[in-house]
């Protein structure tokens, strides 16, 4: 008890440090919001290493090997060409491409263990997911440092267009899955979670290399705001966790039709998870839309402008609150609620990814 | 709660046709897409504005009447178990609950125990029963509070909804008071049932102000038609600017606003931006838009149909210059100018997004009403090794534009290329270059040179008289299929001999002029041959060059009156709350039932949400009580 207690605050000091640095040396360019966010994620990632300890590891990880990342630049963008690390493992682009390698190589240990239950494989999976994602994460970071060797007016966070919040969208997603193999203790899930992370890396793929997607743009006025940072995460949060929720009925669905019966985890487990990662997007879907409510009255003149994507974000919205209804106040169980929330991810990927490719509207950073 | 339900799910789908049906358009497009019967219709329906549409905002007054209804007819029983410690429930029951165990409970232990699960955040009770004592514990109500906040949300958020909504405004339009208006007209002509006043509850409105212009109405657009929005100060635009990347692309819309109080004349001065909106008197302006707001140009008119020199003109976005050009009249309509034309360039293999320079928009119209819209850039461009004045041209705006590519001579302008147009339209000019080649070939050449002489002229008067084509269409006629490719080559290398020979009688004449050092004056010689005969395609006789310009912008505003904006904030505030509350919270009820004469008690644990951890809560807990008795 002592020692765990010690590690947390040890971390809690090191991230306090770490951010009385970063606003020691930059506050010149911050503005009284952009504290407030960094005050916050102080407090926001000492609790997350608090209450899942792992996630200390994982953030020590991406912070070293970012930092190391970053030096390497010594300042200059042409380091990405030049330095033998930053070329094939550092520099964004390579990071985030072990990242798209890690993923699929994941997703077939998974079902490799999933068939075979030896515990040995089902470990190395789950070391092939966190290995991804911290690569991602690394490339995410340092591709944020990145923005700021082009130019330091175009610097900005990397969750402004469709390429970097695919990224986000992996990561976020993984982790979440993570967080779940570790307290329920089964590694079984993974093959069905990869799948749809999977998903996000071909559509990355084809987008960097069809679209060359990966450049770095400075933002339009509308993106420059601090609510992005606040916005679009808590955004990913929700279609994050809907989209495992889907992957985990769909394992609940094959094992009620009599499939994979003694493969799987039993089903009020699978129906148990299920809840939970809709109950916690839904929360953060709910705070997301309303943050994104607040900022559109400060960038657009109106909180609410029946946009496309504030429409869709709606629909979302009050899909998986009639869900929640069904279970929490009709008590509701099984396979309906198996593929109503198959089906709410539809209507996810709809809002998230249809309504930039068909619909047109405020929201269009991110069209094809 | 059913009712409550279908009315959401019909939101939902409304809202969707909302979505793939482009709100707001103007109505002539709307007929263009679906034709009138259709058009009709939909506008029947309200279509062009779901969220606004009577049915619409009738269905969410029914959601806000039923889930109020919800509210009061179960708001009581949720009070009452909330308060509630379920005495009387028998210890039979209990032993049958799915947690429950049996603990051993000496005299006075019930306190301890008591003191434990205050400790552990319960609220406790005691009951003295028949020759019993039975304690009642429950912990986490709050998650049935979550039902109020959750409910009660719904209804503070759609009533804020509602009051920025047009509701007034459609009952005034209903009763006659107030009316569209769908003719474009002066400020002064606009009927005052038009007209909104200033103490208007809420509203979202335009203005388009000029730089040093000063306002003091805004615009709502509605339907086919508009609103004038008067407004209880006015507006000015001191100054709009454009931000660029060093890469070219715009980095902010800044306007440089002062309002004055029209009561008390109070001003304030302040400069607005995209996520940096001015709030005066519950009002919010919004830097939204921006447009040319009649710059001023000062253009070189060139008749590329015969030999002149320019003409000057001066315009200004938005005007029309009247012409009188071979006894017909010409409208030169101008209607926009950009400082800052971002394009990709290839340069160097590579695709790089570069700023090209200014360029202004013109549509050239003719008696009979057609138009054909202009293009043109001032500065030239580079495009596969050398620099050209690009001039785009097209009939309708369905249409991407056409090109016709002027080449820039060695000064980069456009005098090289005119004064060529010049010579090959001037007949002395071309004969003196005809006599220069016989001249050059008759010492070893056995044609007749009169003949040679004839044959080049009928050549490049072809050429003079419509391009290219004209030459093409002349050999398919007169030659034997067999022969054309050979004499077209033929022709070909005339025409450009002869404008070779132009150019170099005109270099012995002006030896001070530098305008043909080019490096390559051969392709330029080709390029220039190019775009007249292309001239034929470019719809009128006259090239406009941009020769210098005073800019003028405008800057569209928004301006939002939303007083309940405040009630939908505190709307989304409740809904957190609640949802927190719903989900997160759990609601725990334990009994201790202990008989009098006994030294065993019954405890038993439930929850109206059973999660996985449920059992491991239980036993934690069962295990704190049994240390303590």
């Amino acid at each position: 008890m002592m020692r765990k207690l010690n590690t947390d605050l040890l971390f809690f000091f090191f991230l306090l440090l770490t951010g009385a640095y970063a606003l020691y040396s930059f506050h010149s360019y911050m503005d009284y919001y952009e504290m407030v966010i960094l005050v916050g994620s102080i407090l926001g990632f000492s609790w997350l290493g608090k209450f899942w300890q792992v996630f200390k590891k994982y953030f020590l990880s991406v912070f070293s090997i970012s930092l190391l990342g970053v030096y390497l630049y010594q300042g200059n963008l042409a380091n990405a060409e030049t330095n033998f690390i930053l070329k094939y493992f550092l520099s964004s682009q390579s990071s985030i491409m072990w990242m798209s390698a890690f993923f699929p190589l994941a997703l077939f240990t998974y079902w490799f263990y999933l068939f075979n239950q030896q515990t040995f494989y089902g470990k190395l999976a789950s070391n092939f997911t966190w290995i991804a994602t911290i690569m991602g994460m690394v490339g995410l970071m340092v591709r944020w440092f990145e923005s700021y060797l082009i130019g330091v007016d175009v610097g900005h966070i990397p969750v402004s267009n469709l390429y970097e919040v695919f990224v986000l969208f992996c990561l976020i997603t993984a982790l979440m899955y993570l967080y779940y193999e570790q307290k329920l203790n089964t590694m079984k899930m993974g093959g069905f979670v990869l799948i749809v992370i999977n998903a996000a890396v071909a559509f990355l793929l084809w987008y960097t290399f069809s679209k060359g997607a990966d450049e770095i743009q400075p933002l339009v006025p509308a993106l420059q705001s601090y609510w992005m940072k606040i916005h679009v995460p808590a955004n990913f949060i929700g279609y994050g966790a809907f989209a495992m929720a889907a992957m985990i009925s769909i394992a609940y669905l094959i094992k009620d039709k009599g499939y994979m019966v003694d493969l799987l985890p039993a089903k009020h487990i699978l129906d148990n998870m299920t809840y939970q990662a809709i109950a916690i997007g839904f929360i953060f879907f709910t705070i997301a839309t309303i943050l994104g409510a607040i900022w559109a009255a400060e960038a657009w003149g109106g909180y609410w402008s029946w946009d496309p994507k504030e429409t869709w974000a709606l629909i979302v919205w009050l899909n998986y609150a009639a869900w929640l209804h069904l279970r929490l106040i009709k008590g509701l169980r099984g396979s309906l609620l198996a593929w109503w929330s198959v089906i709410g991810l539809v209507i996810t990927t709809f809002c998230f990814l249809g309504v930039n490719l068909f619909l047109s509207g405020l929201h269009s950073y991110g069209e094809l | 709660m059913r009712f409550a339900i279908s009315m959401l799910s019909f939101v939902a789908l409304a809202s969707i046709i909302g979505t793939v049906l482009k709100q707001n358009e103007s109505y002539e497009s709307y007929i263009i897409k679906f034709g009138q019967f259709w058009f009709d219709f939909f506008e029947v329906l309200g279509l062009y504005n779901v969220y606004q549409a009577s049915w619409f905002i009738i269905i969410l007054i029914f959601l806000i009447a039923s889930t109020s209804l919800c509210i009061y007819r179960n708001a009581p029983q949720v009070m009452r178990d909330i308060q509630e410690f379920n005495v009387k429930i028998k210890e039979e029951s209990l032993r049958n609950m799915k947690y429950s165990s049996q603990i051993n409970m000496p005299k006075n232990a019930l306190d301890n125990c008591q003191q434990v699960l205050i400790d552990n955040g319960f609220k406790v009770k005691l009951t003295n029963k028949d020759s019993a004592v039975l304690l009642s514990a429950k912990k986490g109500q709050f998650q049935k509070m979550g039902y109020f906040f959750t409910h009660i949300s719904i209804i503070i958020i759609s009533i804020g909804g509602l009051m920025d909504g047009n509701l007034v405004f459609k009952a005034q339009e209903h009763f006659g008071v107030k009316s569209i208006e769908t003719e474009d007209l002066p400020l002064s002509k606009i009927p005052k049932t038009s007209w909104l006043e200033s103490t208007n509850f809420s509203y979202r409105a335009n203005m388009l102000l000029k730089e040093g212009e000063i306002q003091s109405v805004a615009f709502l657009p509605r339907k086919d038609g508009y609103l004038v929005q008067d407004l209880p100060f006015t507006v000015a635009l001191k100054d709009f600017e454009i931000k660029h990347y060093s890469s070219g692309q715009p980095k902010s819309f800044e306007s440089d606003l002062l309002i004055k109080d029209k009561e008390t004349g109070e001003t304030v001065r302040k400069i607005i931006s995209v996520n940096k909106p001015l709030t005066y008197k519950g009002i919010t302006l919004y830097q939204s838009d921006f447009q040319d707001g009649g710059s001023k140009l000062k253009i070189n008119l060139w008749d590329l149909q015969m030999k002149s020199s320019s003409e000057e003109m001066k315009s200004e976005v938005f005007k029309i210059n009247p012409i009188t050009h071979s006894g017909k009249k010409l409208l030169f309509e101008f209607e926009d100018f950009r400082l800052f034309n971002i394009l990709d360039i290839e340069m160097n293999g590579e695709k790089v997004s570069k700023n090209v320079g200014p360029n202004f928009t013109y549509k050239v119209r003719n008696e009979s009403g057609q138009a054909v819209e202009y293009q043109n850039f001032q500065f030239p461009m580079r495009v596969n090794g050398a620099q050209y004045f690009m001039s785009g041209m097209r009939v309708s705006q369905q249409e991407d534009f056409r090109y016709l590519k002027i080449p820039a001579d060695a000064n980069n302008s456009l005098q090289g290329f005119m004064i060529f147009k010049n010579l090959l339209f001037s007949s002395v000019k071309t004969n003196e270059a005809i006599d220069r080649i016989i001249k050059d070939t008759s010492e070893n050449s056995t044609n007749d040179p009169q003949a040679f002489k004839l044959s080049l002229e009928k050549v490049i008067q072809m050429f003079i008289s419509g391009g290219y084509s004209a030459v093409a269409q002349s050999i398919e006629q007169n030659i034997p299929a067999e022969k054309q490719t050979e004499i077209a080559n033929t022709y070909i290398k005339i025409i450009f001999l002869i404008a070779n020979n132009l150019v170099e009688l005109y270099k012995q004449d002006n030896p001070d002029d530098d305008l043909y050092e080019i490096d390559d004056l051969q392709k330029f010689i080709q390029d220039a041959l190019n775009t007249l005969s292309d001239r034929f395609f470019y719809g009128h006789d006259f090239y406009l060059e941009l020769v210098d310009f005073e800019h003028i912008q405008a800057s569209g505003l928004q301006l939002t009156k939303a007083p309940g904006q405040f009630w939908v904030y505190l709307g989304s505030l409740f809904l957190v709350l609640g949802i927190f509350c719903m989900i997160y919270i759990q609601e725990i009820r334990l009994w201790i039932f202990k008989k009098n004469n006994s030294n065993k008690a019954t405890l038993a644990m439930s929850t109206n949400r059973e999660h996985l951890d449920f059992k491991t809560i239980f036993e934690d807990l069962l295990e704190k009580l049994n240390n303590k008795v």
